[in-house]
């Protein structure tokens, strides 16, 4: 066992050197200063209601990639970011105990939780998974506002900020995120991330190779939720109110779909995914006004006559056919696309005369 | 304790119910046949409930033929998903189905509400207000009757349809060995788009006669998708008859715990129900067909 | 070479961004006259969104077109400019990030709105710390204004999550609306006073016989705290009210035929309905139409709006309604204000107004005659004109007949009037209309009844 540890461990060293002597490596490092430099030019608000969430998602996103890697579609992973939520906010709350800590004791709970569930899922295929991840999902938002007495759910409650709002808190957040994907990235790139692709890729013969699928689907899972659980303990902290709204359905899909979008099973592809559709998020309603102070006061009102907000259900109905779009004609996501007009672009200039 | 009260929570249990085998059976169908997992079944309700409503204000027709025109509607909506998106992710990695199925999910509660909005509307049938006693302080509503009724008619149409004819043998042969029977002459494609618009067709109908019985808007679409499932998964994949029975006795067991306990848990509830049949059998009770 | 492209990049993009923030420098308000930017948060989404934003456009318009706001310091007056703060479904992350928007980036000189409670308390903390005056027309929980070291908390302990320990920026938040407080005591008032003896009257009961009440709720903190509120206030004042029943269901329920099922089993005299307008609108149909529940319904006071009654159809017929806005009841209406707003909205908008709406006209002339009051858009000077606020009643009534703001432990709340309405069928309309049968009198206007309160056709009561 620790043979096989020490293997990896090396083999691990070895990509780890090799990376840092690619191309990618620069590419990375500038990704990492212009992440940590540009929201110093930035105002307050895009930084906290715009840079942060994104960030947040991202991590969150990239535990669901995770676990979909190892052909586990979760259709429940809001149960996560609700749990990490509510017990990292509760225990800063009403124990005094140090919201880090706290964001750390809701990841593990996540993780313990996590694992049941998963113990409940190893056997199951795709779709039943989904279903199955849905239901849990339904029966803890349901547990959570039964137990408001200790929840206090229903109505929600304000949380602690940590550190200022702003840069400190994106500054702290980043720094969480650049740790938390890193490590899921070491994990993919182990000998145990290729179990779960094999896993994914046909069960039946990663079964036949000797790959016990069963444990491999259990790490994946208690990973999963544990960095779910993360983002969702920061993702409390940053809107600064908790409220059983966190365990919405939507909430579910929103990692699905920044995965997938974004470039399912790599480890940009959730990051990507993440940026875009925060994006869309926060800028694509104003469009409803932007046109409507062009096209006139009242925008695209008149072709919806029966909506007084028009926005929001654009957004969502772009989203859904987005997601369809990707998945039916650029299924690895938007992740290659930009690395295939990167080369493009950088390799004409190479072009030899 | 039998009580009127509780009469009455079991006769609405087998109408629900009676919806839930239509849905259900509508997925059974595109299962059995096509191997798809389609998530977005619900939403289908929830257009045929649209559909039926836009044909009964606008046109004033009868709610009952709006019934068949939400049913015609649904399955030429069906044949295009299954035409542009589903044809194109079938097959290959089974999470591709479920992301689509998502898509599509928002695609069409969002189309829902820029079309007709946020509000709650209900059918307005002729039978409305009408009541048949049954003695003993309980009645039942001549739409619940004709609804239960409706459904009857339907299955008994599906199950000559499948038995007696052409198109339903080879939807049996490809659902048995879709290889084989390619290999027989059947047209694979002709029988997928077929299947998808009967699938459809059946979504729409419960759709329609949710509609109205029950107030609706454009999200009543997501959770009897999954109770859709549920009662598959518990009846048997590709099991019609478990699909009925299964149905019935989802409607029937939701409303009494809803009875007992209060609405709260039935969702929670339903789920447990479900989670414990799928870790004890993960092919579901009477297993899968066909697999 | 790939090296150089991405530097190329990295130094474009943060030009770009130092050039937009420094646009952005270039925005920040100027000591010369400019329109006086409002904010309104609503969830444009939902009915009573769309409510408020009309009820809030024929304000501004009104306003801006009677000459606008005169504002001292400028020795001008200046339009309203209102800026719409869209909370799409008003959970705490949805409601929070338009709010920040607004107040950071568009500079927004004053918040009108709020709907729900956990996202106005959520939201609100943003106005609390940039010391925005906010005008909560919505958030049926009282501690969007008691949350602070004022009003001695209003009952939060030390410790409790929910305090706020700003108390200046806490003073910057006003509430000018009903809570789930004053709902319930005119509700079970109305009971006591008016529904106990009419029944005993009827039916012969003895005066010992409690009202037998159910309740039937959605299970948030508004239902939740409307059923705890009602069983409080009878217990509180020893009314001779029992609850026979108690029943609550998710927020997406659709259907409620089992909960009424189990209430009919109870057998109360009424049933008192804690839910919007479309559930409470199929509540009261299915209770009659399918269950059989022949009984009299009372609906709180946010279902007062026109799908209320379209929904409702014939089953409205003889139902209750609480209510502090009745489009319904008239013309000839209680107070002139409500028929000439009616009006001028039915010409603007093609229909009939709602409850929500009216809260937010109202306070848009608050806040213009606050800011004339205290001649500058200055915020803490327009804090203190609106708490001293003195505007005869508007749309909504108060006990005084004028609006004012409480700086007690009922800290700045209004006290407001609330009525029980009887809705009527009318067969013009082919709809039913309202008339008000509690109480007898208002403060400020007089007679308040208009009719006196019916038991319904059918009706049965609890036994024994």
């Amino acid at each position: 066992m620790s043979r096989t540890f020490k293997n990896s461990l090396g083999s691990i060293k070895r990509e780890v050197v090799n990376f840092s002597r690619s191309q990618k490596f620069y590419f990375l490092i500038a990704a990492i200063a212009f992440a940590a430099i540009l929201p110093i030019f930035l105002t307050t608000y895009v930084v906290s209601e715009v840079l942060t969430p994104m960030i947040i998602f991202a991590i969150y996103a990239s535990s669901w990639n995770l676990l979909a890697s190892s052909g586990q579609g979760s259709l429940g992973h809001a149960a996560f970011l609700g749990i990490g939520s509510f017990v990292s906010a509760l225990l800063a709350i009403k124990s005094g105990v140090p919201p880090i800590i706290g964001l750390f004791l809701g990841s593990l709970l996540s993780a313990a939780i996590g694992f049941l569930i998963g113990l409940t899922c190893v056997r199951l295929k795709a779709w039943f998974l989904a279903m199955v991840t849905f239901g849990f999902s339904v029966i803890i938002v349901t547990i959570f506002t039964e137990l408001d007495d200790f929840t206090s759910a229903v109505l929600g409650f304000p949380t602690p900020l940590i550190v200022g709002r702003g840069l400190p808190f994106y500054y702290m957040t980043f720094a969480i995120a650049v740790i938390s994907i890193f490590t899921m990235y070491l994990v993919m790139k182990s000998k145990i991330g290729l179990a779960f692709k094999a896993i994914h890729q046909n069960e039946l013969e990663a079964k036949m190779v000797g790959i016990n699928t069963a444990k491999y689907r259990l790490i994946a899972f208690v990973i999963s939720t544990f960095f779910a659980g993360l983002a969702g303990g920061l993702f409390a902290y940053s809107i600064g109110y908790i409220d059983h709204s966190v365990f919405d359905p939507y909430y579910s899909f929103l990692p699905l779909m920044m995965a997938v979008i974004g470039g399912l099973g790599t480890i940009e592809g959730p990051i990507i995914g993440s940026a875009i559709i925060v994006t869309i998020d926060k800028y694509l309603p104003r469009i409803d006004l932007i046109l409507g102070s062009l096209i006139g006061r009242e925008g695209l009102i008149p072709l919806f006559p029966a909506v007084s907000s028009v926005g929001p259900p654009l957004r969502m109905l772009g989203l859904g056919v987005f997601l369809i779009v990707v998945v039916i004609f650029a299924p690895k996501g938007v992740a290659p696309l930009i690395k295939k007009a990167y080369n493009y672009l950088s390799s004409s200039e190479e072009k030899p005369k | 304790m039998i009580t009127s009260g509780l009469i009455g929570a079991l006769l609405w249990g087998v109408v629900i119910g009676c919806i839930y085998i239509l849905l259900a059976t509508g997925l059974n169908i595109i299962f059995g046949v096509m191997k798809l997992v389609n998530f977005a079944h619900g939403q289908l309700l929830m257009i045929g409930a649209y559909i039926a409503f836009t044909v009964t204000t606008a046109l004033g027709l009868n709610a009952y033929i709006a019934v068949l025109v939400a049913m015609g509607t649904v399955a030429l909506i069906g044949v295009g998903l299954e035409r542009f998106t589903f044809r194109r992710v079938l097959g290959a990695d089974k999470l591709n189905e479920i992301f689509v199925s998502l898509g599509l999910i928002y695609v069409f509660e969002n189309a829902a509400v820029l079309l007709w909005g946020n509000t709650t509307y209900q059918i307005s049938s002729p039978l409305q207000g009408l009541q048949l006693s049954l003695g003993q302080d309980v009645a039942i509503s001549y739409d619940m009757l004709s609804a239960i009724l409706i459904v009857i008619v339907i299955l008994v149409a599906l199950f000559l349809l499948l038995k007696k004819t052409k198109i339903g043998l080879a939807m049996r042969a490809t659902s048995q060995k879709s290889n084989a029977s390619m290999l027989m002459g059947v047209n694979i494609e002709k029988v997928y788009i077929f299947t998808f618009a009967l699938g459809a067709a059946l979504a729409g109908a419960a759709g329609a006669l949710y509609g109205i019985l029950l107030p609706f808007n454009p999200a009543i679409g997501a959770l009897p998708t999954i109770k859709a499932f549920a009662i598959i998964i518990i009846g048997g994949l590709g099991s019609i008859p478990g699909a009925v029975i299964g149905g019935l006795l989802y409607g029937i067991a939701e409303n009494t715990a809803v009875y007992f306990l209060g609405a709260t848990w039935q969702d929670a509830i339903a789920f447990a129900l479900l989670i414990i049949v799928l870790v004890i059998r993960p092919t579901g009770i009477l297993g899968e067909k066909g697999e | 070479m790939q090296k150089k492209l991405i530097i190329v990049i990295a130094i474009a993009i943060v030009a770009v961004a130092g050039i937009v923030a420094g646009w952005q420098l270039t925005q920040l308000p100027s000591a010369e006259a400019r329109p006086i930017k409002i904010g309104l948060v609503a969830g444009y989404q939902l009915a009573e969104g769309q409510d408020m934003d009309r009820a809030a456009k024929l304000a501004v318009k009104e306003i801006n077109d009677a000459g606008g706001v005169y504002v001292d310091e400028w020795h001008t007056s200046v339009e309203i400019e209102l800026v719409p703060i869209d909370t799409e479904n008003d959970s705490p992350d949805n409601s929070r990030g338009p709010v920040t928007q607004a107040v950071e980036e568009e500079q927004v000189d004053l918040l009108i709105g709020g709907y729900t409670s956990s996202g106005t308390l959520t939201n609100q903390k943003v106005a609390i710390d940039n010391r925005v005056p906010y005008i909560i027309t919505g958030a049926s929980s009282s501690l969007v204004t008691r949350r602070g070291p004022q009003a001695n908390y209003g009952g939060l302990p030390e410790g409790d999550p929910l305090r706020v320990d700003d108390a200046e920026g806490m003073s910057y938040m006003f509430h000018y609306c009903t809570t789930t407080a004053d709902y319930s005591t005119t509700v079970v008032k109305f009971f006591n006073d008016t529904m106990k003896p009419l029944l005993d009257s009827t039916y012969g009961f003895d005066d010992s016989r409690n009202l037998r009440l159910a309740i039937l709720y959605r299970n948030d903190a508004f239902g939740k705290g409307v059923a705890a509120d009602s069983k409080s206030i009878i217990e509180t004042n020893n009314l001779p009210i029992d609850i026979v029943a108690e029943r609550n269901y998710p927020t997406d329920a659709i259907s409620f035929q089992t909960d009424l099922t189990a209430i009919k089993q109870a057998k109360p005299d009424a049933v008192y309905v804690v839910d919007f307008i479309a559930n409470t609108a199929e509540i009261i149909k299915e209770g009659q139409r399918d269950v059989g529940l022949n009984t009299v319904y009372i609906a709180v006071e946010c279902c007062e709006d026109p799908q209320f009654y379209t929904l409702l159809g014939e089953y409205g017929a003889s139902q209750l309604l609480e209510s502090k806005f009745a489009p319904y009841a008239g013309p000839p209406y209680y107070v002139d204000a409500i028929g000439t707003y009616v009006t001028n909205y039915q010409q603007a908008n093609d229909k009939l107004p709602g409850m929500m709406g009216a809260d937010t006209y109202d306070a848009f002339y608050i806040a213009k005659n606050a800011i004339e009051r205290a001649g500058t858009v200055d915020k803490a000077a327009v804090r203190d004109a609106i708490e001293s606020c003195s505007l005869d009643q508007m749309l909504v009534l108060t006990e005084t007949g004028k609006i004012q703001f409480s700086v007690g432990t009922d800290y700045h709340e209004i006290a407001p009037v609330t009525f029980i309405e009887q809705l009527v069928w009318n067969a013009d309309a082919q709809e039913c209309r309202s008339v008000i049968v509690y109480p007898a009198t208002a403060p400020g206007v007089g007679n308040l009844k208009q009719a006196d309160f019916v038991l319904p056709e059918g009706y049965v009561p609890g036994s024994p």
